[in-house]
C-alpha cells in the first residue's frame, strides 16, 4: 500500500497557556514510525493534530492533501486511532455493535455495516465474538476489537497511543505481531522501547520540539542515555 | 450490556418488544392483586424463569443482595403498619417486577432494545427530536455502568489498603473526577470514529 504523505509545516500549538510546539516542521512518510519522549513532551498532542482532535494555532498540516482541522469526523477515513485504554474506546455493549459504529457514521446502512464487520471477524477467525459482551473480553481481546473497529474504516494510517500499557507480555507480543502485519502506515507512541522492533524511524520529542529523529536503534540508544542522566540529576 | 448473559437461552430468542410488552402487562396485572396466593405464584414463576436459564441465570439472583436491607426495611414497616399479608404482597410484587426486568436485560441485546426504544420514541421524532441521540446516550450508559463500578472497587481497595475506615463516602469526589476525565477520553474516541451517529434507518 502506498504510504500516505503527512506534512506538518511551521505548526504552533498552545494548550492552556503552554507552548507545546513552536514552529514545528515535520514530514512523516515511512511505513513504521515511533514517537517517544518523556511525559508532557507533546507526543499525544502531535498525534491528535493528525486527525483534528486538536487544531494547530498556526501553521498547516496535510494528510494526503486533506486538512485535519476539518475535524475528526472528516478525517476518520484517513487516520484511524487506537487509544491507550480500550475501555475508553469501546462504547457499545456488544462486539458487533462496536464494530459497525464507525461504518454507520460513514453513511453505510445497518445491514451493509454488519456484513462488512462479520466478514472482517471471519477473516481473523473471530466470528464467535460477534455477540459477546465487550466487558467480558480480556484486555488483549478488547485492544484487538479496537483495532478491528478502526480497520473497518479503511484508513491509510493507523495511530496507536501507548497500546501496550495494559497488556501482559504474551498479549503484547501478540499485538506487536498484529501491528507488524498491518498494510497501513503505523504511527505509534510507546514507553516500551522494544515495541519498536522493525520500525523504520523514531521521532524523539522534548520540551523544545524534536530532540532527535532518525533510525530506530540510533535514537533509542541516545534516548536511554538521556533518561539515565535525567534520573541522576 | 453489563448483565447480558453471553450464553444464548430460549429467552434470548424471544423478540425484545414482546418481552417488554409482557413486563408491562405483568406490572399492570400485579398492581391490584390482593391475594397472597397469586403473589406467591408469581414469585415462584419468576424464580422458575431464572432456573430455566441454567446456573448462570440463577447466579444472577445475587443482584438482590445490595437491595436486601432496603427490602427488609420496607417489609418491616409494612408488617408493622399493615400486617404480614400486605407486607408479603408488597415485597413479592417488588421482587417479581425487579427480577423480570432484570431477566430482560440479561437476555436482550442492546441494539434490539434500542430498536424498541426508538419505536416508542417515534412521536418525538415527528416533533424533530433526534431520537438516535437519546438511544446512543442509553447505550453509553449501559456500557459504562460496569466500568464505573470497577473504578469504584479500585478506589475502595486503595482506600482500605491505606487503612481507610468506614467513611466510604469519601471516595465519591475522586470517583466523580475519574468519571469526568473518562468522559473526555470517551468523547475523543467517539469523535475519532466519526462522531455521534446520524439518523439512518
Amino acid at each position: 500500500m502506498h504510504t500516505p504523505s503527512i506534512e506538518l509545516s511551521h505548526v504552533t500549538l498552545i494548550r492552556e497557556g503552554r507552548t507545546i510546539f513552536d514552529d514545528l516542521t515535520l514530514s512523516l512518510n515511512e511505513s513504521r514510525i515511533g514517537i517517544i519522549g518523556f511525559n508532557g513532551s507533546g507526543k499525544s498532542s502531535l498525534i491528535r493534530l493528525l486527525n483534528g482532535l486538536l487544531t494547530a494555532d498556526s501553521g498547516t498540516i496535510s494528510i494526503n492533501g486533506k486538512d485535519p482541522s476539518k475535524g475528526p469526523a472528516a478525517m476518520s477515513t484517513e487516520v484511524g486511532f487506537v487509544f491507550q485504554n480500550p475501555d475508553h474506546q469501546l462504547i457499545f455493549p456488544t462486539v458487533l455493535e462496536e464494530l459497525i459504529f464507525g461504518l454507520q457514521n460513514q453513511g453505510k446502512d445497518k445491514s451493509e455495516s454488519e456484513a462488512e464487520a462479520l466478514a472482517l471477524l471471519k477473516e481473523h477467525d473471530r466470528l464467535d465474538w460477534k455477540d459477546l459482551p465487550v466487558h467480558s473480553l480480556s484486555e488483549g481481546q478488547k485492544q484487538l476489537i479496537c483495532i478491528f473497529s478502526v480497520l473497518l474504516l479503511k484508513p491509510k494510517v493507523i495511530v496507536f497511543d501507548e497500546p501496550f500499557s495494559a497488556l501482559d507480555l504474551p498479549t503484547r507480543y501478540q499485538l506487536q505481531k498484529v501491528i507488524s502485519t498491518l498494510s497501513q502506515q503505523v504511527i505509534m507512541i510507546s514507553h516500551e522501547l522494544d515495541g519498536f522492533d522493525g520500525f523504520d524511524r523514531l521521532v524523539w520529542l522534548g520540551d523544545q520540539g524534536v530532540v532527535k529523529d532518525g533510525p530506530t536503534e540510533e535514537v533509542i540508544t541516545d534516548y536511554k542515555q538521556h533518561a539515565v542522566k535525567t534520573a541522576e540529576s | 450490556m453489563s448483565l447480558y448473559l453471553a450464553q444464548i437461552s430460549w429467552l434470548h430468542r424471544l423478540p425484545a418488544g414482546l418481552k417488554l410488552f409482557c413486563l408491562a402487562i405483568a406490572t399492570v396485572l400485579l398492581y391490584p392483586v390482593k391475594e397472597v396466593g397469586i403473589i406467591s405464584l408469581a414469585v415462584a414463576v419468576t424464580l422458575g424463569i431464572y432456573a430455566s436459564l441454567g446456573r448462570s441465570g440463577l447466579a444472577q439472583l445475587k443482584l438482590l443482595k445490595p437491595l436486601f436491607w432496603m427490602m427488609l426495611a420496607i417489609f418491616a414497616l409494612q408488617y408493622w403498619t399493615m400486617g404480614l399479608a400486605e407486607a408479603w404482597i408488597l415485597l413479592g410484587r417488588m421482587l417479581v417486577l425487579i427480577l423480570l426486568a432484570n431477566a430482560i436485560s440479561m437476555t436482550t441485546r442492546m441494539d434490539e432494545m434500542n430498536a424498541v426504544f426508538q419505536f416508542l420514541l417515534t412521536p418525538l421524532r415527528w416533533l424533530g427530536v433526534q431520537t438516535q441521540r437519546i438511544a446512543f446516550a442509553l447505550s453509553l450508559l449501559i456500557r459504562f455502568v460496569p466500568v464505573l463500578v470497577s473504578f469504584m472497587h479500585a478506589l475502595l481497595a486503595a482506600w482500605r489498603a491505606r487503612g481507610g475506615q468506614r467513611r466510604y463516602w469519601q471516595i465519591i469526589a475522586p470517583l466523580v473526577v475519574q468519571a469526568l476525565r473518562m468522559s473526555d477520553q470517551v468523547a475523543e474516541a467517539v469523535a475519532a470514529r466519526g462522531g455521534i451517529p446520524k439518523i439512518k434507518n
